[in-house]
């Protein structure tokens, strides 16, 4: 059995494989990732090795027995390998830790086996990897195109984030807003609002905003696969195909594909699982 | 009387001591330098800029490579210049004409008051034999790519003293070297002190320094043979001979992988998206700013970097 635990900067993930078929998995905010391990019935080892907390801590002797511990029964079927993902991969219980970056390639590979282009749209980063060459962009330096530029326009009208893409598909014209910089968009959302445009559709500009600033990182390429919490956005990823041109493909569950990539992992550590 | 010459970028240190005074390369104190520029574009040279201006280096003058380098380095050169630092500026030839890199050498050699000890040439030579063998050792992954570029971009300005500098060299560990992939750094050199450590640490074998093998790779016995090999400094000419030097080093040094450096507001990032097309290799990109320890976002591209290369069919 391989778990793959992501835990990222806003929700923590876990995906559950066994003989290759996913058995579980679950989302939850990232405070709350040790939840994560409690839940399933199948947990025993895990349970013990979440007493462990930092990555110094897995270095201590004890630690090192638990991990032992794990290897010893896993060999007799009971036990699993957790592969860990994410920003706090390393902090988090794990045999082995993966960047996101591989973790969303094996994961996306699992659904569409000849992907050619990956946009993971994270909460505080996005990245962009290109499989048929083995490279990657990460945008982590500023919030345009990031689930924080989204939470700040949602924070400004007082609604969940997660309405957005509702809100979206009621407006019957877009306003356009320039900026994909945070501070200047809410500016400009602004005066667009002034100048008499409603908040669906600042809100549909603030999607094509986003949508620009993604489209701008990506190579030119026939298919795009977007994964990510923020792809659950209808508006944000009917905004990135237009204004990007290609087809857009979202895997089955996206939020949790690197969960599933870092179980894959797990897999290719012990191929007998 | 030996005179202490900054030297802004490669210039040929053999005659600068064939000329009986000693280079330092200004850049080498940039990295672990905690000056906060006070205005700037590309932090190289900001920093050693201001590093000389505030009199923490002790040069007697300034040679600014200029033509064919850096803009950036020539309005700070110039800085330092009006701040009373005699300074030369020298120009590489784009078009690698020999009889303008001879002529260019002629008036490095006039500025340094000209040439007194001519056997410096050869004791040069035999140190960058030296290096060369050194280069090749980690390309056989018998000694560490930290350890081997240390020694690299030393041969700037031999560290101020050859004889001392060669016994730097002899004392370098030949070791033999675990990885998990091969990979070369192209580029200008990293401002971050720990790169080649930090890469290491992810399992990545650097096996070729574009811009530490020219210090190398160039040198020669007189002026004729210098002026023949520095007309040829990959970095000064057209980005297609790069290509090719570049291409010939990936083979040879059977590489996995290619890191492009770039640093903030550095003309030289532009030529990203020309490697990216004409190299035939995985490609990350990193950049850097201020000279710093590696921060947690080039960690996170080194290991992905790693792993892709590793896992990734
Ligand atoms: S990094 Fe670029 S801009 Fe800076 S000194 Fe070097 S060549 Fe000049």
């Amino acid at each position: 059995m391989n778990t793959g635990l992501d835990v990222g900067s806003t929700t923590a993930k876990i995906v559950r494989l066994e003989s290759g078929i996913i058995t579980a998995s679950k989302v939850v905010p990232s405070h709350r990732w040790k939840e994560l391990l409690e839940y399933g019935n199948k947990w025993d080892t895990v349970e013990t090795i979440a007493t462990v907390e930092t990555t110094e801590a897995i270095q201590t002797p004890e630690a090192t027995e638990i991990i032992q511990a794990t290897e010893t029964t896993e060999t007799t079927g009971t036990a699993e390998t957790i592969v860990s993902t994410g920003y706090f991969r390393k902090t988090v219980p794990h045999t082995a830790a993966i960047t996101e970056i591989t973790a969303a390639s094996l994961g996306v590979r699992y659904y569409i086996p000849d992907a050619q282009v990956i946009v993971d749209v994270g909460g505080q980063d996005t990245k962009v990897i290109d499989l048929r060459n083995n490279t990657f962009l990460i945008n982590d330096k500023c919030s345009a195109g990031t689930g924080a530029f989204l939470e700040l326009a949602a924070h400004y009208f007082d609604i969940p984030v997660e309405s957005l893409g509702k809100l979206h598909t009621r407006a019957s014209r877009c306003a356009r807003i320039n900026n994909t910089c945070g501070v200047f968009a809410i500016s400009e959302m602004i005066s667009q609002l002034v100048g008499g445009y409603t908040m669906e559709e600042v809100i549909c500009g603030i999607h094509q905003a986003f949508a620009r600033r993604i489209a701008q990182m990506i190579p030119p390429v026939e298919t795009v696969v977007l994964i990510g919490g923020t792809v659950l956005n209808q508006g944000l990823v009917e905004s990135f195909e237009s204004i990007h041109g290609s087809t857009v493909v979202v895997p089955p569950s996206p939020q949790t594909v690197n969960a599933l990539g870092a179980a894959l992992y797990g897999k290719k550590l012990r191929p007998e699982q | 009387m030996t005179d202490t010459v900054g030297i802004t970028a490669l210039i040929p240190p053999e005659l600068v001591y064939a000329c009986r005074h000693r280079p330092l390369d200004v850049n080498n104190v940039v990295p672990t330098s905690s000056i906060n520029p006070r205005s700037k574009l590309c932090a190289w040279t900001a920093v050693w800029r201001d590093e000389i201006m505030e009199g923490r280096m002790d040069i007697d003058s300034l040679v600014v490579v200029a033509g064919g380098d850096c803009h950036n380095a020539l309005v700070d050169g110039q800085k330092v210049a009006l701040s009373g630092v005699p300074t030369h500026y020298f120009f590489y030839p784009f078009d690698r004409d020999p009889d303008y890199m001879a002529s260019q050498l002629k008036g490095l050699a006039r500025f340094l008051g000209g040439i007194k000890d001519k056997e410096m040439f050869r004791t040069i030579s035999g140190l960058k034999e030296k290096g060369l063998a050194l280069d090749q050792l980690r390309v056989d992954d018998r000694a560490r790519a930290s350890d081997v570029f240390s020694a690299l971009i030393s041969f700037g300005d031999l560290q101020g003293d050859p004889a001392a500098f060669e016994e730097v060299l002899d004392t370098i560990p030949h070791t033999d070297v675990e990885y998990s992939s091969r990979v070369a750094l192209i580029g200008v050199p990293p401002i971050y002190p720990d790169f080649h450590e930090v890469a290491e640490s992810f399992g990545l074998h650097v096996v070729y320094d574009e811009l530490p093998y020219e210090f190398v790779r160039l040198g020669g016995n007189d002026m004729q043979a210098l002026a023949g090999s520095y007309r040829n400094y990959s970095f000064s000419g057209p980005i297609t001979g790069r290509i090719e030097m570049i291409r010939q080093e990936l083979d040879r040094r059977r590489v996995d992988g290619v890191i492009h450096y770039t640093q903030f507001a550095c003309h030289h990032t532009l030529e990203d998206e020309i490697f990216r097309a004409h190299l035939d290799y995985p490609v990350l990109t990193v950049q850097g700013d201020l000279p710093r320890p590696s921060s947690e976002q080039l960690k996170l591209r080194l290991e992905a970097f790693s792993e892709m290369l590793e896992v990734m069919p």
